[in-house]
């Protein structure tokens, strides 16, 4: 018992002479801020040094593998006028396969081995989920999650490094069902969903509004490719409108079952898998049947736009994208995913640019929590970024395509998670605005 | 009703494809006692080189024989320069060079046509046929692939039953010293063997290509599926391999569509392990004797 509490005397000396270690050590930081930009990784005077993961190869890599191409530009563009608060961006792309255990390897190499600063745009819901408590625990920001799941904004307490981007499926699920619900009242609804957060959260959302309009639901399975199953059940149900939240490739596969299985709906695909580009291009071939040539083979289908995207040639922001892309991009045509990845890009660096001239890991969450919600950018509605939501763009618009445009079936609508959040016309003008002289951003 | 039938159908086209699969690789098995697993990329790689030549303006069916070719080709290079170094060894060495195998070809296909999806055409329309103002899911190319894959069925089991170069196959794979000894040229026969096996497999490859989309791990998903036909049916058995690959596509097809498309490849190894705990040998293996 004495030999216990004899113990303990030296520990409590040693806590205590730790903590004041540490005290003294913050308040050094505190009062010589030149050193505090050097203390986190990835900062010089003159560089910064981020890093990002993306599906190059494998399944998800259609498309998807374009969007660090797109942002490489912009930042390229951004470090020719001489980068941000001086420094240059330097970014580096790891592919993951859309492979959560490679995600893993290659965002460990971005921290350890690259010691990157941020991690900026990384790609997908299980990859980024594999790292985001990883990321969390090192203190490095996980900035602008290229995913729509809501894991990213709505814990911030638990996850106050990780920000999402893109709007998120609940949201956008909740304008879709509103929409259906006083524009087609009478529509036998069908939902066509991914088995995993993106159809979980966007049947959260569609349900708020359209609950006794569903007449059957068909989930399937990321890899499995044989989806006639899925779609005759759709068919059985005989739903007459069907609401698919899953990935280009299936959109692809779903029209193709579809003509085999002779069902003709009217199909409402969420944002995430209608590129008209990209489905076009994988659906070209099949001319014989009713899948007609690359730009029209979404004809007369619904979805929704959050950016800018290359259907709207002059709209100042793509008009941007494509001097950027023209100038720095590494070939090929500029495509919706590299705009994706240039209006990232752009976001980032107004993220650089209110975090201020000396740099660090918590400034820069900060300046997001503080000034995001504010900032003007490509896209149609603001952020919703505070200390309590690191949720992404606000809303959606919901379109018609028509020969591989979009065209306007609402205003810009703007909602946030949850029952309660209503669904309102977006008054922000953010849709209406346009980048600055420059191209660059400026605090 | 529909549902029903539709679900039926597409399950049939499926299985027919699982079917040709099994097929190469009960092919291989006869004649050479291995395991293929660099079956599905090999195809992959044949079917890439039918694009190749659809992609220069060439008919489907100039690509579809160039892919069945370069698949004849493919099995007897892979068989002389790869596969011959181990022969008669330990055969588990063969098997794990072919899964090395499996793992170069997918990374050159990736590097030689590119990683991204790109739609394969099909010969046929790709619309249901209307029977009596309903649309069913069976469209041209799905009749097709059931045709040819019976064809071929029929004319493996011709080859192996009725021919004497199938017996030969069948005896310098049975017992090379033996083969040898009786005047079979062992190392010919091997090489014909994976000759025929690889165009067996492009032709599967084709098939599940044709009116879908295809990059270079299009096949990976009917490696298993395909795997648990031959096994099935015995991986002895042509007709075996056939009928393995029908009950497998039909129940699979059944389980997405009625119970969930997250259970498929549960589904696949629960009647894998059915078949195997009634009938050990596979539903079509004759009683294996053996001499006390």
């Amino acid at each position: 018992m004495t030999r216990h509490i004899r113990g303990t005397g030296p520990l409590v000396a040693t806590l205590a002479a730790a903590l004041a270690l540490t005290a003294c050590g913050a308040g050094g930081r505190d009062s010589s801020d030149g050193e505090a930009a050097a203390a986190d990784p990835g900062v010089t005077e003159d560089t910064v040094t981020i890093g990002g993961t993306f599906p190059l190869t494998g399944v998800a890599a259609p498309g998807y593998s374009e969007i660090p191409t797109g942002a490489q530009a912009y930042f390229d563009f951004v470090n020719e006028q001489g980068g941000v608060h001086g420094r240059q961006i330097d970014y580096i792309v790891k592919d993951d396969g859309y492979n959560p255990t490679n995600t893993s390897t290659v965002t460990n190499e971005l921290v350890l081995k690259e010691e990157v600063f941020a991690t900026v745009g990384s790609l997908g819901t299980p990859t980024q989920a594999s790292v985001a408590d990883y990321l969390n625990d090192e203190g490095v920001p996980q900035l602008m999650v290229s995913s729509g799941s809501l894991q990213w904004g709505d814990d911030v307490e638990n996850r106050p490094m990780t920000f999402g981007w893109q709007p998120d499926y609940e949201i956008e699920g909740k304008i879709i069902g509103q929409w259906v619900a006083e524009n087609m009242p009478d529509a036998k609804v069908g939902l066509f969903l991914q088995d995993d957060d993106l159809g979980e959260d966007a049947e959260k959302g569609v349900r708020q509004f359209v609950d006794d309009q569903i007449v059957a639901v068909e989930r399937y399975t990321s890899g499995n490719t044989d989806v006639a199953p899925q779609i005759s059940g759709l068919q059985a149900a005989k739903a007459d409108l069907v609401l698919a939240f899953n990935t280009p490739s299936y959109t692809a596969l779903s029209q193709l079952v579809a003509l085999k299985t002779g069902y003709k709906p009217k199909w409402f695909y969420a944002n995430i898998g209608s590129d008209p580009a990209l489905v076009g291009s994988l659906l070209e071939r099949f001319s014989e049947g009713a899948v007609a040539g690359s730009s029209s083979a979404l004809d007369g289908v619904l979805t929704t736009e959050y950016i800018p995207g290359i259907d709207s040639p002059e709209d100042p922001w793509v008009q941007l994208w494509q001097k950027v892309w023209d100038e720095h991009g590494e070939g090929g045509e500029l495509t919706n995913y590299r705009i994706y990845g240039m209006s990232q890009a752009y976001a980032f660096v107004q993220a650089l640019e209110a975090a201020g001239e000396d740099l660090t890991r918590e400034g820069l969450v900060e300046a997001i929590e503080e000034q995001g919600a504010d900032w003007e950018g490509p896209q149609l509605a603001p952020f919703r970024y505070s200390a309590d939501s690191h949720m992404g763009i606000a809303g959606v618009r919901v379109v018609e395509l028509k020969g591989g445009k979009g065209e306007d079936l609402t205003d810009v609508l703007v909602t946030d998670i949850g029952e309660d959040a209503e669904i309102t016309t977006d008054d922000s003008g953010q849709a209406d605005d346009a980048p600055p002289e420059s191209g660059v951003p400026t605090s | 009703m529909q549902q029903f039938l539709n679900t039926a159908l597409t399950g049939l086209t499926l299985g027919m494809v699982y079917a040709a699969f099994a097929l190469a690789l009960v092919l291989i098995w006869r004649s050479t006692r291995i395991v293929n697993f660099a079956q599905a990329p090999m195809a992959m790689v044949t079917t890439f080189v039918a694009l190749v030549v659809i992609d220069a303006g060439h008919s489907y069916w100039l690509g579809f024989v160039a892919a069945l070719l370069s698949g004849l080709v493919l099995g007897a290079f892979l068989e002389r320069v790869v596969i011959r170094p181990v022969e008669g060894k330990a055969e588990i060495n063969a098997v794990i060079l072919t899964l090395g195998l499996f793992i170069v070809l997918h990374a050159l296909a990736a590097v030689v046509f590119g990683n991204r999806y790109r739609s394969f055409p099909a010969p046929f329309g790709l619309e249901g046929i209307t029977v009596g103002g309903t649309t069913i899911a069976l469209n041209g190319f799905g009749i097709f692939t059931i045709v040819s894959v019976l064809v071929v069925m029929g004319l493996l089991v011709a080859l192996f039953r009725f021919t004497d170069v199938g017996l030969r196959m069948r005896a310098s794979a049975f017992n090379q010293e033996v083969a040898r000894l009786l005047g079979v040229k062992v190392g010919a026969m091997l090489t014909l063997g994976w000759a025929l096996a690889s165009l067996v497999g492009s032709l599967a490859g084709l098939l599940i290509a044709g009116g879908g989309l295809v990059h270079p791990s299009y096949m990976d998903s009917v490696v298993v599926f395909g795997f648990v036909a031959a096994v099935l049916g015995g991986l002895d058995s042509p007709l075996g391999a056939v009928v393995g690959g029908l009950i497998l596509g039909v129940s699979l097809s059944f389980v997405s569509g009625y119970v969930g498309s997250q259970l498929v490849a549960l589904a696949a190894l629960v009647i894998l392990m059915l078949v195997l705990t009634l009938k050990p040998g596979g539903l079509f293996a004759q009683a294996a004797e053996r001499r006390v």
